[in-house]
């Protein structure tokens, strides 16, 4: 056998050889479990692995996988921002974001909508270089649920074990109404005995619970043996303070008690404000939409899918708005994107203004909001959507000398406490949106039952 | 004529006509097949499949299809039809744009998925878009 024969056996042999370890890193990353995505800096995808386009896809409006910003632009409308903002040469744009899907934006909805689809995915962005961006994206929505549950008994554990300097001790009737006043009370609130025969939601800021809220809380508690709240109290004097309160039944209590105002619960107020800024911090990152400062689509599906829980339980009205800014593109376009920003940095701040303290304004993509309304009755509901929108169109935002007319579109739906499906209640919104839209924009429609079926058009697309 | 050939990958009823070509002939055709049995394990892989995704048969074939082979298609779109079609009792014979991750790469392509009561095998047929 000559030498050339053997040279060419042996390169045939390394080739086979690279072939197969080749097509073994190709099935690796085939088969990897977590979705691995190569971009530019635009997102325009590179390279992509399959369990990414299994998350991606259902998302992409346009069954188009081409861009990550794009395909996700319904859901994390923030990744562009984030990118732009992100100035150092290389290093984790963000590290393990959540996104939660959910409805409205995906697309397919209803009918078609997978059983086993997630719910949340963690996204995080590494910036390889000035031209390259790496994305590992994971379906994390069984680990989201388990983690809710963890928090719920670190907060119980927290409220039972951390060291307790002052607190309040209210016995409260069936009702929730205090039934005796004690000196506990006096030191952490500043109320004096006139305050007997006064709900517990007296302790609140006004508008911050409804009435329906406040027997919620008591039904919680003859459920699961305690209610826990933390948040924003009044005291006597109209001052604020942060607290934590906690409600349970009183063991042995005679259901059918002779006296209707014997005491049911025991409620536990504390007084937590030097924990508030860290409670705070934690909340807002987790929370809200970094641009405008109100509720994410995590915290506004978290809040909407309690509300509705409670809601099949007690059930009441409810109601839920859409609004959107109008021709949002175009002033990007003339104004460029800050300015875009300061549009709905403005628009935050009016919704917050605009709504009641107990209703969940939320920016849920990205020139829309949506506002849940407990206890709101449809034309209640539509009646504020419409000062709402008569201030956004009185204000105009300045921004850098120029000064940038906008006005808003809202669609309002409410249930009357038979039909409870947030997704249903999202598409009629939506629906009354659309109409708004095509009505001729800077309008109010409420959702009526012969608002048909916009045409192909995935609720949260870009209008 | 070649049987093979003659199919493109909008020929109506192919299921029973894939059904009928041999290994070799299923490698003519130009457009990618994969076939699952009852397990959704898959029992048939051709060329032009194999050649897009960059992996031999013995690699893909007796697998799984939608955890271990093709997991992009365990979703609403194209697993959740065939599991639907199955417990409906009913065929299935639809395409749909998709976009395979073919070697890491983004590629468009129409997914034709038949599937048939009674039918031992069922299909995802692959043709790339332009």
């Amino acid at each position: 056998m000559s030498a050339a024969v053997d040279l060419r056996a042996f390169a045939e042999d390394a080739n086979a050889h690279l072939a197969a370890e080749h097509e073994a890193l190709m099935q690796f990353l085939y088969l990897s479990p977590v979705g691995l995505v190569q971009t530019d800096t635009g997102g325009e995808i590179l390279m992509i692995n399959p369990i990414s386009a299994q998350l991606l896809m259902p998302l992409a409006h346009d069954g188009n996988l081409v861009n990550l910003f794009e395909a996700l632009e319904g859901v994390a409308p923030e990744l562009r921002h984030l990118c732009a903002a992100f100035t150092r040469p290389n290093g984790m744009v963000c590290d393990g974001l959540q996104i939660h899907l959910n409805y409205p934006n995906y697309a397919g909805g209803g009918a078609l909508r997978p059983r086993r689809s997630p719910q949340v995915l963690s996204l995080s962005l590494l910036k390889l270089d000035d031209t390259r961006l790496m994305a590992v994206l994971s379906d994390v929505s069984e680990q989201v649920r388990r983690e809710r549950q963890l928090r719920q008994n670190d907060a119980w554990l927290n409220a039972l074990l951390t060291s307790i300097t002052d607190y309040a001790l209210v016995g409260l009737d069936r009702e929730g109404r205090v039934c005796e006043w004690n000196e506990t009370i006096g030191r952490v609130t500043g109320h004096g005995e006139a305050l007997v025969g006064s709900s517990y939601s007296v302790f609140y800021p006004a508008d911050a619970i409804t009435d329906e809220q406040v027997h919620d809380r008591l039904r919680e508690a003859d459920q699961n043996g305690w209610n826990l709240d933390e948040g924003a109290r009044v005291r006597a004097d109209g001052s604020q303070f942060w607290a934590s309160a906690m409600i349970s039944p009183i063991p042995d209590r005679d259901l059918e008690p002779v006296d209707p105002d014997a005491p049911a619960y025991c409620m536990v107020v504390r007084d937590i404000s030097d924990k508030r800024e860290a409670i705070e911090t934690r909340r807002k990152s987790a929370f809200c939409d970094h641009l405008t400062g109100v509720a994410n689509r995590r915290a506004f599906f978290d809040a909407a899918e309690l509300e509705l829980q409670r809601n099949r339980r007690a059930p009441r009205p409810i109601a839920l708005v859409l609004v959107d800014a109008d021709h949002f593109k175009s002033i990007n376009d003339r104004h460029g994107h800050p300015a875009g920003d300061a549009v709905l940095r403005q628009l935050g701040l009016v919704l917050t203004a605009t709504f009641r303290q107990v209703d969940v304004v939320a920016r849920i993509g990205g020139e829309e909001f949506a506002v849940l309304l407990p206890s709101s009755t449809l034309a209640g509901a539509a009646v504020v959507a419409e000062r709402l929108r008569q201030v956004v169109q009185a204000q105009a935002v300045a921004f850098e000398g120029a000064s940038i007319g906008v006005t808003v579109s809202a669609g309002v739906a409410a249930s009357d406490g038979v039909d409870l499906d947030l997704e249903t209640l999202m598409k009629r919104a939506d629906r009354a949106l659309y109409a708004a839209k095509a009505g001729g924009r800077n309008r109010v429609e409420s959702w009526t039952p012969d608002l048909s079926e916009p045409a192909d058009r995935p609720a949260g697309a870009p209008r | 004529m070649n049987t093979a050939t003659a199919l493109s990958f909008t020929t109506p009823a192919l299921l029973e006509q894939l059904a009928q070509l041999s290994a070799d002939q299923l490698d003519e055709l130009d457009f990618g097949v994969i076939g699952f049995d009852a397990d959704t394990n898959v029992c048939r892989y051709n060329r032009t499949e194999s050649e897009a995704a960059g992996l031999t048969g013995p690699r893909v074939l007796d697998q799984p299809l939608f955890t271990n082979v093709a997991p992009c298609l365990n979703n609403f779109l194209v697993g959740q039809r065939f599991e639907d079609a199955e417990d409906g009792n009913t065929s299935l014979d639809d395409t749909i744009d998709y976009v395979l991750t073919l070697r890491m790469r983004p590629i468009k392509v129409k997914l034709r998925l038949l599937a048939e009561p009674g039918s031992a095998v069922r299909y995802v047929l692959v043709q790339r878009r332009l």
